[in-house]
């Protein structure tokens, strides 16, 4: 009868081996690519939430509240499918000549991120001493420039930790992708399995890549946390 | 395509927005969501008690292995948990449900996550108060289910009903396994319309959105309750 | 930690031992539990789909079902399955049969077991109109197409230049392509019919006359399950000769549907 052949060598070497190298360097590439951009959105956003002008403080808490407490699957398939009946047509010609599979599943991970960043970024202003602010206000600072000179620097110190984890999150998360046909890890991994039928060998090599990722990641938040923000307690 | 936005397909197609092929087949959208966000909270909330308590264990026999374990779980993207569960599952049980397979997943990940909450929660009550209660005669044991777990669990309420939203959200993944829930449903109709994918995903957005605002805000009306009489 | 990780893995494999070992006798399960489990497919018309009033999934494959289990004198449940998790579906004993458009090959006969042919078409492609005259036409381009089906294979094979897109099911693929993000869909002439059929701007779109396969499509079974594939041969022949086989046919592709279909094939023995 069928018993399972464990063949470690098709996930070792040669055109499958091959395969999810390709993969793992797709998913670094989205969230290299999604890191960046959702750490710029996610800052405006943060100094937006924290403006003293109301509709764009509301603008803002509407954009958090709404990009996190909605699936990222939806919203991928929302800017692959979705967003075609909002854009002109100059644009989703535009958009299709290029690799449209992988912006979509960017802009999704950067827009779904960004709000949690901008948390991050929030608490971590609101950890810096109200008194700082007055400070720099009393001593000629505009508001902008207070944050931009004075606040943002040292928050964003203070959040580089969170930050880096959310560069974990969106590696872990970009996993969705593959629903939109994007060769990411996941796609790769299920795409063994589906030529070999060695399921139980893909997904092990995929998972042991993301454990990988994620304990090197950890370590050097850890490394982080001891050596900048808590020097003295090392 | 006109360009407009049609959102008749979502009223013709309500019903089987909302419970799926149900009551003549089995339940789907946004009642197995719910179903299946509901069940593993449950799940993983013991999951997550017993998983943080153990990794608070001074025997390193036990806390190294149930650490390792958390840690592997929160490394990898919950839909590599979730073809895991597809394979192991029925290696280990025999057939096993779809549906099960996916609340077995959700489970396992969100202990994972959950146990961290209990053991920041556990922690965060002072050391004294389980020394004065071994020292009043009670066994560690009974120290922490007594004295310290019931303190902790206050903390850690919010932080759960925060969980519970991620799991709302989390449930879309039973999509990829193909569990008829809201996401499922959705690209079914999308799939069989083929003219309204813009009015089909914003509508389940809108609906997720509800879902998941709705808890958010509870927590925080918690937050704010239990800390008022945290004060008194 | 060597030793809980021994244990671990000890437990898993005799998990998968236990599993493979077991001589599976579907028949006798089947009866016994009363039901027969068929992985179909929920969003392909005329194959497997939802019908918007009923809401239940109707198609040529489910009558196939229905007709086996009407001859086991069993109920059938259905649980929707894609082109990629149909296989591991049967193998780890989630559905008792497939009937989901599956192109019977060698690499999949060696997992698993096929039924008679029950349905006969050919690989081609989808694509807006006057686009496509030969297989030429689409070197470079963009194809889109279904994970883990054959068609996904055959299309790497036939235009290496291609970049192959796969997406959950055809139907995605198809919004692909009305959205211009593919240059043709590809897959079995019946499913692309029944797609174009379904499609709300039907005219802009073509089945060139490019054919790159044979598709035989057999109902799945595990692997070395006799008794069961046995029954299953013998019910669809039953069929065949009765003319149930060809009335469900006409039904779904005759000329009273959209498809205008004619049936080029019989179900045969040994086919």
């Amino acid at each position: 009868m069928l018993t399972y052949q464990f063949d470690w060598s098709i996930v070792t070497s040669g055109k499958y081996f091959e395969w999810l190298v390709s993969g793992l360097m797709v998913t670094l590439q989205i969230s290299t690519v999604g890191i960046v951009f959702s750490f710029l959105i996610g800052l405006l956003i943060a100094v937006m939430r924290m403006s003293h002008i109301r509709p764009v403080r509301w603008f803002a808490h509407a954009y958090l509240e709404f990009f996190r407490n909605t699936p990222l699957l939806v919203q991928i398939f929302f800017w692959y499918f979705g967003s075609y009946k909002i854009f002109p047509t100059v644009i989703n010609d535009w958009l299709n000549s290029t690799n449209f599979e992988f912006a979509a599943a960017v802009i999704a991970l950067t827009i779904y991120t960004s709000a949690f960043i901008a948390e991050d970024i929030r608490s971590g202003v609101l950890s810096i001493p109200k008194e700082q602010l007055e400070a720099a206000r009393s001593a000629g600072f505009s508001y902008l420039r207070s944050m931009q000179y004075i606040i943002l620097p040292q928050a964003v110190r203070i959040t580089i930790p969170p930050l880096v984890n959310q560069f974990l999150n969106l590696a872990k998360n970009s996993s969705l992708a593959m629903t939109i046909g994007v060769m990411e890890l996941t796609y790769q991994a299920r795409q063994v399995e589906s030529y070999t039928f060695k399921g139980f060998e893909a997904f092990t090599a995929a998972t042991l890549v993301y454990l990988v990722l994620s304990v090197v990641i950890t370590a050097l938040i850890h490394q982080y946390n001891i050596r900048v923000l808590n020097p003295h307690r090392a | 395509m006109d360009g407009f936005l049609n959102f008749q397909v979502i009223a013709d197609n309500f019903t089987y927005f909302m419970i799926g092929r149900f009551p003549e087949g089995p339940l789907g959208g946004v009642g197995l969501t719910l179903y299946l966000a509901l069940v593993s909270c449950v799940l993983s909330l013991f999951g997550g008690m017993i998983l943080g308590l153990l990794a608070l264990s001074k025997n390193r026999l036990i806390y190294y292995p149930v650490t390792i374990l958390i840690n592997a779980v929160r490394g990898v993207p919950l839909l590599m948990v979730i073809f895991w569960m597809y394979f192991l599952l029925p290696a280990l049980f025999g057939t096993v449900a779809e549906t099960n397979t996916v609340i077995m997943a959700l489970t396992v990940f969100t202990s994972a996550y959950m146990s961290q909450i209990v053991k920041a929660g556990i922690e965060g009550i002072p050391r004294g108060q389980t020394e004065a209660a071994i020292s009043t005669g009670l066994k560690p044991w009974q120290a922490m289910l007594y004295i310290v777990l019931p303190q902790g669990m206050r903390n850690m309420i919010p932080s759960f009903v925060n969980q519970f939203v991620s799991l709302i959200k989390d449930t879309s993944l039973a999509f990829i396994v193909g569990v008829s829930e809201l996401t499922h449903v959705a690209t079914q109709i999308n799939n069989r319309t083929m003219a309204f994918p813009t009015e089909i995903f914003i509508f389940i957005a809108v609906i997720y959105f509800i879902l998941c605002y709705a808890f958010t805000s509870f927590s925080r009306w918690l937050e704010e309750q239990l800390a008022w009489r945290k004060a008194i | 930690m060597k030793k809980l990780a021994t244990v671990v893995m000890t437990v898993v494999l005799a998990g998968f031992m236990a599993k493979t070992s077991l001589a599976s006798d579907t028949l006798a399960d089947v009866k016994k539990k009363g039901v027969l489990v068929a992985g179909v497919k929920d969003s392909l018309p005329p194959f497997g789909y939802v019908d918007e009033k009923s809401r239940q999934i109707v198609g040529y494959d489910i009558d196939f079902v229905n007709a086996i289990a009407k001859k086991l004198g069993v109920k059938v449940e259905l649980k929707p399955v894609t082109s990629a998790s149909r296989m591991p579906q049967l193998q780890e004993s989630h559905i008792d049969i497939i009937a989901a458009t599956m192109t019977k090959n060698a690499d999949r006969a060696k997992v698993i077991d096929f039924s008679n042919t029950y349905f006969f078409t050919g690989q081609k492609f989808i694509t807006k109109k006057g686009t496509v005259k030969s297989l030429k036409d689409l070197e470079g381009k963009k194809i889109g197409t279904a994970k883990g089906s054959t068609s996904e294979q055959n299309v790497k094979k036939s235009i290496p230049t291609a970049s192959v897109l796969s997406f959950d099911d055809y139907p995605q693929a198809f919004l692909a392509l009305q959205q211009g993000k593919v240059a043709a869909v590809t897959t079995d002439e019946a499913i692309l019919a029944g797609i174009l059929a379904k499609a709300p701007n039907k005219g802009q779109f073509e089945i060139p006359a490019v054919q790159i396969s044979d598709e035989p499509y057999g109902l799945g079974m595990r692997k070395g399950d006799k008794n069961f594939v046995e029954f299953v041969n013998k019910a669809v022949l039953e069929m065949e000769k009765s003319g149930e086989a060809r009335k469900i046919f006409e039904k779904w592709f005759g000329p009273n549907t959209q498809f205008h279909l004619s049936r080029t094939f019989k179900i045969a023995a040994g086919k």
